[in-house]
């Protein structure tokens, strides 16, 4: 009897999901993807709340200190200057995590609709489009950042700006590519044959087909901005002292990794975890997005 | 299955690098065949001894030329050259220099008297750009031919004989015999010069290592930029048994923790630096290859003393004041330096600065207060400038916590490129900037000369009647003690009306193999290549 | 096909062109020049050098007598390295640079497909979580950190490998060719794992699945084709990004390549060495990208019918 009962209530609520929350409820489901999304959003909150909650100021100078091991009042250990690295860290964050998201959500604007623009129209208006990422791929971007840094002197809206444009490019083409391949496809051509609106076929069939590699990509992406970021610090180009971020911080520790290790080991570890996550949630996205791979 | 699979690829992989053994070890061969090995700092830019003006471009100038007079590595005493000997007129103005008989270039030729004056006229050529020109100018009538006033016979070097040289100076120089060991009054090869371009213009092929011809202990062989330079022993040097090594690779690394590591692999027989971090474990193994000496340059801080309210003495006081220097070469250099109270880096065998500018947090507070900002309240945020570098970073740091502490007062911080940084410190659009100065030559003149008014180095705004007669004054003196008292004089009003900020004397570390024998550390960080030897 | 690159080419000389402007109003807009030294230069030799190199004629006069050398094949003496012409110095430092990105991009290839084929056949399994975590280790590791580490493991503690130079000490290329390479073989691991997994799961793959045709054949007959087209677009960039990325391994590792000279010409508005190594740096990525285009038109029967069609 009660089973009877059901059937109508369970096909109801299928019918009233929406693809988002479809995509959602399998989200939810993978473990490792929600752990990322906890840890991203826990780190974000604490960075949030950083000016609040860190133990120290992050320029106040220990001089008679100096670098030490982690303790009982510096957790993480002190640099050079006896600044303690937990606060750092901190602060740090909220500098890097700025850079990734936002230069990263620069590249996915401009990328994903240059590239699919560029691939669904074709012909000259994509040999133009085409072209033009060429051109600009053809700048050696590194000494363009040199020389903007240098020229503008560096601040973070550079830094963001500058990242954004050398990420898109990739972007552009990999959609570019993607929507290329799946224009050739049966279904598509199918669809085009049967005269539905060129509208209808990118947000039914392009879209959900191009999303895939896309998350994958950004992903991918939001390290390597973190990544260029410390590259800039490397270079001694990146976010001004007394600031630090990530990867100023692990530019310094490298330097010195066989004397002070922790200087190292910490800003790497929370990177690397902070990137782990991004990776399993973009893979936990991708899986939960992908109509085709949930049915498997 | 896979996994495994590549687990044996793995280890077979290992096995194999295993394979090849211990690597080569560079040093060991290089001892055997007196190879010496030796980190050179920055890429050089050219061999050009009157184009250059960077110390790893003096280096190898050090190998391949030989001035009128070289110096001991030991003591940095003057001793001969390709001079044997010399004399000096009484009022110190007129010197004859007596040139070997058997000093050769290295194609054979001769080297004559007339080589130098026509290699120093080459010097003066304006469209040559020769930097040291201006060094020069204690010969007689230099500066007029370098500005095109007169011709050059009217210039105070002649050739007496082939081997006789006369040189007359405008005052009675002091430090003209060591101005000779600098690499801009070397001799060079005027036809080899001429036979791949005019002999004023630069960057000719003349210097590449097919062309080159000089008259040092060594020949360039082989010149791959960012690789090497090989230099191998000349056997026309005129003292060519007496040098010992075949060959010496000077190797550019700019990277003081790439040179460290290539040491530890045994690449490298000398560093040219260490990174600060690894000085405690160099000495706490205590194996003998730490070498570390104190040099002959200063850090400082430059205040722009013309804009507000770095105009105001009692300001620039209370910043000086309040800076605490033994903490910074304690806690943050690290490096064995030592504090520095006043401008010219002293040298304990002629000259120690004695005006000290004191250390007096209460004293700044007060006079802070007198210049109208008590307790730091109205000061505005003043900006310190320093060129891209960790050290400067953590100075400009500590400095900043230490103004901020005692004073009050908040300044920013600004890590500026290189190229932009010298751009604005000449343009005077600075606040207050980081600077160093390396003295050219064991004499106080070389760091007092920069703050006259208006010379191309002050840029501080700094401007002194009394400071300028005294440096014009040193410069006529020929008593030695006489001046040292105008030295004194003036390091007191550099103290005095503080257009800088003194911090601390330079100190050197580096790395020496302990097969490299006959080399020694002096404050000028000046190399006579000629006796060492490995074993 | 033939059509297609002869119009690449010519697309390429606009583009060339631009680069060089864009490139030369953008170095002489930062301030400073490359005269200038930390002890005050005279200002009257500072004007005999900058009349000697011409820099002191119009701004547009000088680019384009720039550029008409640079179309006869002549950079331009460096300001920097007066006895070098730039071409001397590109010639000098561009076979390690090549030779290092060619073994990086061996690497790369080589153990990132492998690991990414490995991985997406396997997918969520052991042979699935290694590789990709290890991939994204890869990716999470800047080269200025894993060169270093490298260095300090297998050239120090176990004292197996020469920790610099290049061709000098048997197996001093290994060590920077693994740096270079691995964030690139993280990369490509990903992506072609990726790639696969797309097409494993297409309709067509499922039908020849179902057909009961074996795992190898699928992956290389039908799946590899389409799977690692991703990949291929990302070499384009990939290879631009290992000559780019070049500098900081060849002064880790104190090669004497071509990106040392290019990252330090910067900074030493070293004006003609910029100029020059951003044209050459632009044509072989141009290069580049234009044989990823090929292979992937030659990848794809559609794509050439269509080229072929248009002619």
């Amino acid at each position: 009897m009660s089973e009877v009962i059901k059937i109508p209530e369970l096909s109801q609520l299928e019918k009233g999901r929406s693809l988002t929350q479809d995509a959602l409820a399998r989200l939810r489901k993978n473990r490792m993807a929600m752990l990322g999304l906890y840890f991203l959003l826990a780190l974000i909150v604490i960075a949030l709340l950083t000016p609040w909650i860190a133990p120290y100021s992050y320029e106040e100078q220990n001089l008679e200190l100096g670098a030490s091991p982690p303790s009982a009042q510096h957790w993480l250990g002190t640099d050079i200057l006896g600044r303690d690295q937990l606060t750092r860290i901190m602060y740090g964050s909220r500098i890097s995590l700025a850079v990734g998201f936002i230069a990263t959500a620069v590249a996915l604007t401009i990328g994903v609709l240059w590239g699919a623009i560029a691939g669904f129209v074709g012909g000259r208006t994509d040999a133009v489009m085409m072209r033009i990422v060429d051109a600009l791929y053809a700048l050696p971007f590194t000494i363009f950042i040199i020389l903007l840094t240098v020229v503008f002197g560096s601040s973070l809206l550079l830094l963001f700006l500058a990242i954004g444009a050398v990420e898109w490019l990739t972007m552009a083409r990999i959609v570019r590519g993607q929507v290329l391949a799946i224009k050739r496809q049966e279904f598509v051509e199918a669809a085009i044959s049967m005269g539905l609106s060129p509208a209808r076929i990118v947000s039914r069939h392009l879209i959900p087909n191009v999303l895939g590699p896309v998350i994958v990509y950004t992903t991918l992406t939001i390290p390597s901005v973190i990544l260029l970021e410390s590259f800039l610090s490397f270079l001694g180009l990146g976010i001004q002292p007394p600031a630090s971020s990530w990867g100023s911080l692990i530019a310094s520790g490298v330097e010195v990794m066989e004397e002070y290790v922790w200087l190292l080991f910490f800003p790497g570890l929370i990177l690397t975890i902070t990137l782990f996550s991004l990776n399993f949630l973009g893979d936990g996205l991708r899986d939960a997005l992908d109509p085709r791979a949930s049915r498997d | 299955m896979h996994a495994i699979r590549w687990l044996m690829i793995c280890v077979m992989a290992a096995g194999l690098l295993s394979g090849c053994g211990k690597s080569q070890k560079l040093v060991d061969i290089g001892n055997e065949q007196q190879i010496l090995h030796i980190a050179n700092g920055d890429e050089i830019s050219d061999l050009d001894p009157q184009v250059t003006t960077g110390m790893p471009e003096s280096r190898v100038q050090a190998a391949l030329f030989e001035g009128l007079v070289a110096r001991d590595p030991k003591t940095l005493k003057v001793v001969p050259g390709v001079a044997e000997r010399w004399d000096i007129s009484e009022d110190g103005t007129k010197y004859r220099f007596y040139i070997r008989e058997n000093a050769k270039w290295s194609n054979g030729d001769d080297l004559t008297a007339n080589d130098f004056v026509q290699s120093w006229r080459r010097s003066f050529l304006p469209a040559l750009g020769n930097q040291y020109a201006t060094s020069l100018y204690v010969v007689k009538n230099g500066q007029a031919f370098h500005e095109g006033k007169i011709g050059f016979e009217d210039v105070g070097v002649k050739a007496f004989d082939k081997k006789i040289l006369d040189v007359e100076l405008i005052a009675p120089t002091p430090y003209f015999l060591q101005l000779l060991a600098h690499h801009s009054a070397f001799a060079l090869h005027i036809p080899t010069i001429e036979k791949f371009g005019a002999i004023d213009e630069r960057g000719t092929k003349w210097t590449r290592p097919e062309n080159f011809v000089g008259n040092g202990p060594f020949i360039p062989v082989e010149w791959i930029p960012t690789k090497y330079i090989a230099v191998k022993r000349n056997p026309y040097y005129w003292d060519a048994a007496n040098v010992k090594l075949n060959e010496i690779r000077f190797y550019p690394i700019p990277k003081y923790t790439v040179e460290e590591r290539m040491f530890r692999a045994g690449q490298l027989h000398i560093t040219y630096y260490l990174p600060r971090d690894k000085l405690e474990y160099y000495k706490a193994k205590n194996d003998g290859v730490l070498r570390s000496f104190q040099n002959f340059a200063t850090y400082f801080y430059r205040f722009n003393t013309t804009i507000k309210p770095l105009n105001d003495l009692r300001v620039r006081k209370a910043l000086a004041y309040s800076v605490n220097r033994h903490q910074i070469v304690e806690y943050v250099t690290k490096f064995g330096q030592k504090p520095a109270y006043a401008l010219t880096a002293p040298d304990p065998n002629s000259y120690v600065p004695e005006a000290k500018m004191p250390y007096d947090p209460d004293l700044a507070r007060k006079l802070l207060a007198e210049a109208g900002f008590p307790e730091g309240k109205g000061f505005p945020t003043l900006t310190i400038a320093f060129n891209t570098n960790d050290e400067h970073r953590n100075v400009a740091m500590a400095i900043q916590q230490m103004w901020k502490k005692e004073l009050g007062i908040e300044v920013s911080l600004e890590n500026v490129e290189w190229k932009v940084f010298l751009d604005r410190e000449r343009q005077m659009d600075y606040e207050i900037d980081r600077a160093s100065w390396v003295g050219d030559y064991l004499d106080p003149f070389t760091f007092l000369e920069m703050f006259t008014t208006g010379n191309g180095n002050n840029k501080t705004g700094f401007a002194s009647t009394e400071y300028d007669s005294l440096i014009r004054a040193s410069a006529l003196e020929a008593d030695p003690e006489q001046r040292m008292f105008y030295f004194q004089k003036a390091d007191k009003i550099l103290v005095d009306e503080v257009p800088i900020l003194p911090l601390y004397t330079y100190h050197w570390n580096r790395l020496v193999s302990k097969s490299v024998k006959n080399w020694y550390d002096n404050p000028m960080d000046y190399y006579s290549f000629k006796q060492i030897y490995l074993e | 096909m033939f059509m297609f690159i002869v119009r690449r080419v010519l697309q390429a000389i606009p583009v060339l062109f631009m680069v060089s402007l864009v490139t030369f109003i953008m170095i002489r807009s930062a301030p400073g020049g490359p005269f200038d030294e930390d002890r005050a230069v005279p200002p009257e030799v500072i004007k005999n050098l900058n009349e000697r190199y011409h820099l002191d004629d119009p701004l547009w006069k000088q680019f384009l007598d720039y550029i008409a050398n640079v179309v006869q094949g002549d950079l331009g003496p460096s300001f920097k390295y007066p006895s070098h012409t730039v071409n001397d110095l590109i010639a000098a430092g561009l076979p390690a640079t090549l030779e290092l990105s060619f073994y990086a991009l061996i690497f790369a290839l080589v153990t990132g497909l492998t690991a990414g084929i490995i991985a997406s056949l396997k997918t969520n399994s052991m042979q699935d979580y290694i590789p990709m975590s290890a991939a994204m280790v890869g990716i999470c590791m800047p080269t200025f950190v894993l060169g270093p580490i490298l260095l300090l493991v297998f050239g120090i503690w176990l004292d197996w490998l020469p920790v610099a130079g290049w061709g000098e000490i048997p197996g001093d290329k290994i060590l920077p060719s693994i740096t270079l390479g691995s964030v690139y073989a993280a990369y490509i691991a990903r992506i072609s794992r990726g790639g696969m997994l797309d097409i494993l799961s297409q309709d067509y793959i499922r039908t020849a699945r179902a057909k009961g045709l074996s795992t190898s054949r699928i992956v290389f007959v039908h799946a590899l084709r389409g799977g690692i087209t991703p990949v291929i677009s990302f070499l384009g960039p990939a290879i631009a990004g290992l000559l780019a990325g070049s500098f900081v391994v060849e002064s880790i590792f104190q090669i004497p390549g071509l990106g040392r000279f290019y990252v330090t010409a910067a900074f030493n508005r070293d004006y003609t060495m910029i100029l020059g190594c951003t044209i050459f740096f632009a044509f072989l990525i141009i290069l580049f990208n234009l044989l990823a285009d090929i292979v992937l038109v030659w990848l794809n029967p559609k794509l050439r019918q269509e080229l072929e069609a248009r002619g």
